[in-house]
């Protein structure tokens, strides 16, 4: 499929950070700032990660779950779709779209059993309405790329297949950031195993060189992932729930 | 009556003004209405949703997904899609006509061009999808819309899919079953382009012959039916056929010459033909390279869209008999009307064997009617490929030879239970 994500829908939706970054006057009011916006998102990508392996679906329907999650939210204010809500529904949807379908009924189950807590709590009604919401705020484009694809492609091109493992992981955690809404997966695909190469200590200038691609994007990206892991050491367990709280959504 | 006006006046989704209802599609009502935002008049499908709280229809969403990526002067347009009443709706642009209401349409006279300029809208539509990695695994003429302007355009992307990953595995339950390509028919899951190709092949010969070439009852009998019309393929032919996952051993029969089975086509639409109808995918022509066959450029020209013969209005072309041989009609194979592959007292004695296996398969036949399963023309009797031609001797059927009974049986359970879609 990854042949022609130049004429793809999701090409011609690519953002800019700005865009992406811009919290929702509704949440604004209610005093979020960028930082609790981003974290909310963050925690939502590893809350639909959890329920997803339960669920038991490919990695390619979490990657695009969260990716619908995230548009949601550069059109949509975290206060009038509930993120407790979006998130599962988009794992729902996803699931349908990358067809492998989780039925509601079991989803819903997991999540009583998952979430202690009351507010994470809906029922199969609540999912199916958000997923037409869903469908409608995503204005029904619902073809997403991932890096997991050119990622493999390229590993093998440059003789770095020992590396899968790790780049396979760098790549899962990109979905914690907005990375996917702003370039072109293959970039994030390269990206990961730029920074791969560096952690490991392999030489790849010489194979970077002949793929003419800009080193600058790429390296800025791979930044970005760096800082990233800086930021988000130790578990934010409260600081996600004071934002939550501010946003005042459920009782 | 009062509620008919108010459905004649209703507005929805503050831009679309409803009109009479058209038919019921696969997952819900399909109606006419006008766009007021452009004048222009649409088709609505208002999708049902899933009876067990699955949401929106699995079906509905994957025509929506690969839709939304499409745009091309010969695939439908998605217009626009909203919920309302909690049930999503589609909006289509409007056509008058499908593929198949022309080819029946005994009043119709398809010219060579005719039929040429019908076989390169569809291909170019299909071209357009493989080009975006998309197979339609749907292709049949009730499926290719006519506009008003004659253009055709590909719909029913119900069963459609991206492909690309080639170690993807896919169902091989697609496509109607006279479309469906032999790969299919022996269980592959790993199939490719090729399938819609064999489609459009068959659409081809539809529309030169003005019926279905190949009218299987049962997934065997559409087999037997495809080698005793191209011969059973060799070894040599087809290197990969043995090792599918439903691979039984067809009777050696050898091919008659297509020329006999389409006495008024040109030398170049057989070629075509042929190149399409290759039984193994791999070297099966591809869309691009038909469409860059010397079949389209040479005479005649394809006719122009909008000159295009049209179909009566609904209804009107009904009451004109199907196989009715008209001299002033286009290339028509002579035949007798209908040949009911229930008279088997002649077959008896030349195939002993191939009897029981056929009764099952009339049985299973007359489940899936039963059942109401959308055959597409109900009212046909299935028909076996047209012998007359070659003589008062019938061909010999291909026949079963390493049929092992128990496991057709298993199959064809399966089928009972497992409806095509989804």
């Amino acid at each position: 499929m990854a042949a022609n994500f130049w004429a793809s829908s999701h090409y011609k939706q690519l953002l800019d950070q700005e865009d992406v970054e811009a919290v929702h006057s509704p949440d604004k009011e209610k005093g979020i700032t960028l930082e609790e916006f981003k974290l909310v998102k963050m925690h939502m990508a590893n809350y639909i990660m959890r329920l997803a392996q339960v669920v038991k679906v490919r990695q390619r329907v979490i990657a695009t779950a969260v990716t619908y999650m995230r548009r949601v939210y550069t059109r949509k204010s975290l206060s009038e779709y509930d993120p407790r809500l979006v998130a599962p529904t988009c794992l729902y949807l996803a699931s349908k779209a990358e067809e492998s379908t989780v039925q509601a009924r079991p989803l819903v189950f997991y999540i009583k059993k998952q979430c202690p807590d009351e507010k994470y709590r809906f029922e199969i009604k609540d999912i199916l309405e958000m997923e037409m919401k869903i469908l409608e705020a995503l204005d029904y484009y619902l073809v997403v790329y991932h890096p997991y694809r050119p990622l493999t492609l390229f590993l093998q091109d440059a003789g770095l297949t020992d590396m899968t493992q790790l780049a396979w992981g760098l790549v899962n955690d990109t979905y914690k950031m907005d990375l996917i809404l702003v370039h072109p997966p293959y970039m994030i695909a390269l990206a990961c195993i730029y920074i791969g190469s560096v952690l490991k200590e392999k030489d790849t200038t010489s194979w970077f060189e002949e793929l003419r691609v800009d080193m600058n994007v790429v390296k800025n990206i791979s930044m970005e992932i760096l800082d990233f892991y800086d930021n988000n050491k130790g578990i934010l367990e409260d600081r996600v729930n004071a934002a939550l709280n501010k946003l005042a959504l459920k009782q | 009556m009062p509620e008919f006006d108010q459905f004649l006046s209703k507005k929805v989704a503050d831009r679309y003004l409803k009109r009479e209802v058209l038919g019921e599609g696969t997952y819900g009502v399909v109606y006419k209405a006008i766009d007021t935002k452009s004048g222009q008049t649409v088709a609505i499908k208002k999708i049902r949703l899933g009876k067990h709280s699955d949401g929106v229809n699995f079906t509905a969403l994957r025509e929506i997904k690969i839709l939304k990526e499409l745009k091309d002067p010969n695939i439908i347009e998605l217009i626009d899609a909203f919920p309302h009443k909690g049930n999503l709706h589609l909006v289509f642009e409007f056509m008058e006509s499908d593929l198949e209401a022309v080819i029946r349409d005994r009043n119709i006279v398809l010219s060579p061009a005719d039929v040429k300029s019908y076989l390169q809208m569809t291909l170019k539509g299909l071209a357009y999808c493989h080009k975006k990695w998309v197979l339609h695994r749907d292709m049949k003429p009730n499926n290719l819309l006519i506009g008003a302007d004659g253009q055709l355009k590909l719909a029913d992307f119900g069963l459609a899919r991206l492909f690309g990953s080639p170690d993807r595995k896919f169902t091989h339950q697609v496509f109607a079953r006279w479309y469906r390509a032999p790969e299919l028919l022996f269980g592959t899951k790993q199939y490719g382009a090729g399938v819609d190709v064999w489609a459009a092949a068959c659409i081809f010969a539809e529309l030169l012959l003005r019926r279905p070439l190949l009218q299987g009852s049962s997934d065997i009998d559409q087999l037997g039916k495809i080698f005793a019309t191209f011969g059973t393929p060799k070894p040599s032919q087809w290197p990969d056929m043995i090792y599918l996952p439903d691979y039984v051993e067809y009777q050696y029969v050898s091919a008659p010459p297509l020329r006999s089975l389409f006495p008024m086509a040109s030398d170049d639409a057989l070629d075509l033909l042929s190149k399409m109808f290759t039984y193994d995918p791999k070297s099966r022509i591809t869309v691009q390279q038909a469409l860059e066959h010397r079949y389209f450029s040479s005479i005649p020209a394809p006719t122009k869209p909008s000159s295009l013969p049209r179909p009566a209005r609904k209804g009107e072309s009904l009451n004109s008999k199907p196989s009715d041989f008209n001299p002033h009609e286009g290339p028509v194979v002579l035949s007798p009307p209908r040949k009911s592959r229930r008279v088997t007292v002649q077959r008896d004695g030349l195939e002993g064997n191939v009897h029981h296996t056929e009764k099952v398969d009339d049985h299973f036949y007359d489940a899936r009617q039963v059942a109401g399963e959308n055959m597409g023309r109900s009212e046909n009797v299935p028909m076996s490929v047209d012998f007359s031609i070659f003589g008062s001797k019938p061909l010999p059927r291909p026949t079963l030879n390493s049929a092992d009974r128990s496991h057709l049986k298993r199959k064809l359970d399966l089928e009972f239970i497992q409806p095509e879609r989804e």
